[in-house]
């Protein structure tokens, strides 16, 4: 018999990074994907640039939640909905590593996808940076906050295609979920809220507590203050958590 | 180095394996035969720890898949039914996968690939994408990620799925070299499976052992002249009081 090791924490969950993100390039629609989110968010910023005379990225970081409703679902609709429908799920899980291991591993894949594709809009940057002096504190601040926002929509859009074995249930489900936490925080669906029962208060009260928006948007006027790290931060464990916990019940 | 006490699996109101008890030795072939829908598939996937016993106890070596699943894992080769694997993956990359999950060095890893893919036949396919593959290779690799950590039990769901004469007859030969300082079991509804390559029988039908043991004990205590398996099999699932095989 071979000696085997057990894998240390870090090196179980990058050897499934590895693996998942390998599968993102290998595959024909990753490239499409990119190319059409890039060319979406990227005419957000052209249209303020072009007809509006806007030098900054606002418009392309005002732009991105809604993209996401969209573009998140679709990165993470196969993730594990995939595995239950082709039963490579229990090769994994039968393997000597963690549920955890393998959560962590799928997504910071994801992440990090997400994170080239968005990497792919830094020629914008270059641009602006070249017309003139920009806000290069307010710049990074956004894209630390469109990093947090991408990363807080895969972990719940994870947690949804665990519960599924059918991609499009996984696809159609995380898109509420995403819309939800968008549209709450739009301030036209806080006033009609709060117009329909003015004593509740309840559009105003669901963009405090429940929209992603208020703490995106702290990153997109350049302040990184720690009440939104945290919110982002907490609500993707909770998500990683209900993942594991999705996936621990399989055994039973 | 397999110890199967008193287990039980119930989905809601089904019993998919009703109080089995069995163990499995070093250097022993056993075969796991029944009908389909028996409960092997079952037993098996709770071997592998990817199911947990709703009753019982499982120990793979020292290891209690309840206890300490990671290290059961470690110990097994497990090949599920209608291997499950990534179409999208090159079957060399797969097998690099699975050996780095083992804990294996990329030297170490490199080297347990290479001495697999001998073993199982599956350099013609080494490059290909495993969706290339036909149903054959498809088995063959599953059967070399299995083998690839060269574990101390190996448990084989319908290894010879898909399988042509010939390569059936490949198999075999190759279980038997297996065998070694290795405790194996395999489960099958194909009869001439286990007649040519298990040391022992363990026969299984609507989740309960019918009966475990060598043929000739077998047939000794069924008070049966010396005969086929599917002979036997038929008589134990009669006696059991069920009508339809």
């Amino acid at each position: 018999m071979s000696e085997t090791n057990r894998l240390k924490w870090v090196d179980a969950c990058s050897l499934v990074a590895r693996r998942e993100l390998r599968a993102y390039f290998d595959s024909p629609i990753a490239y499409i994907y990119a190319a059409v989110f890039l060319a979406l968010s990227g005419s957000a910023f052209m249209n303020a640039f072009f007809l509006e005379a806007i030098v900054d990225m606002s418009a392309w970081f005002e732009r991105l939640p809604y993209l996401l409703i969209v573009f998140a679902p679709a990165m993470t609709m196969r993730s594990w909905a995939e595995e239950h429908a082709q039963g490579t799920i229990e090769v994994l899980l039968t393997l000597p590593l963690r549920v955890t291991h393998v959560i962590v591993g799928k997504y910071l894949a994801a992440v990090s996808f997400f994170a080239i594709v968005i990497a792919g809009s830094l020629p914008i940057v270059a641009m602006l940076l070249r017309l003139g002096p920009a806000d290069v504190g307010t710049i990074v601040a956004g894209y630390l906050g469109a990093l947090f926002l991408g990363a807080f929509f895969l972990a719940f859009g994870q947690f949804v295609s665990s519960l599924t074995h059918n991609q499009i249930v996984a696809f159609v489900l995380a898109a509420l979920l995403a819309s939800v936490f968008v549209f709450t925080g739009h301030h036209e669906v806080v006033e009609i809220l709060d117009g329909l029962a003015p004593g509740w208060q309840l559009g105003s009260w669901l963009s405090g507590s429940v929209s992603v928006i208020p703490h995106y948007n702290s990153f997109v006027r350049g302040i990184v203050g720690f009440g939104p790290i945290l919110y982002f931060v907490s609500m993707i464990g909770f998500f990683l958590w209900l993942t594991q916990i999705g996936l621990r019940r399989i055994r039973l | 180095m397999i110890r199967v006490e008193h287990v039980t699996r119930t989905y809601g109101q089904l019993v998919a394996v009703d109080d089995v008890s069995f163990s499995v030795d070093r250097n022993e072939i056993v075969g796991f035969v029944g009908p389909n829908g028996a409960g092997k598939s079952t037993m098996l996937k709770m071997l592998s720890t990817y199911l947990a016993p709703t009753r019982g106890t499982i120990c793979i070596g020292e290891s209690n898949v309840e206890q300490d699943p990671v290290a059961v894992r470690e110990q097994i080769g497990y090949l599920p039914g209608d291997t499950p694997l990534y179409g999208d993956m090159v079957v060399g990359d797969w097998l690099r996968f699975v050996a780095g999950a083992h804990g294996l060095t990329d030297a170490a890893a490199e080297t347990a690939v290479n001495t697999v893919v001998e073993t199982c036949d599956v350099t013609p396919v080494l490059a290909k994408r495993i969706r290339e593959c036909s149903t054959g290779f498809r088995q063959r690799v599953g059967l070399a990620s299995a083998l690839v950590h060269d574990p101390a039990v190996l448990l084989l769901d319908e290894p010879t799925h898909g399988f042509d004469p010939l390569q059936v007859m490949a198999f075999r030969d190759l279980l038997r070299q297996l065998k070694t300082d290795r405790a194996v079991l395999f489960s099958t509804h194909i009869i001439a499976d286990v007649e040519a390559v298990s040391d022992r029988v363990l026969m299984i039908d609507n989740g309960r052992l019918l009966a475990d043991g060598t043929v000739s004990e077998l047939c000794a205590e069924a008070q049966l002249p010396e005969t086929s398996l599917e002979n036997l099999f038929a008589h134990l699932v009669a006696t059991a009081g069920v009508d339809d095989v």
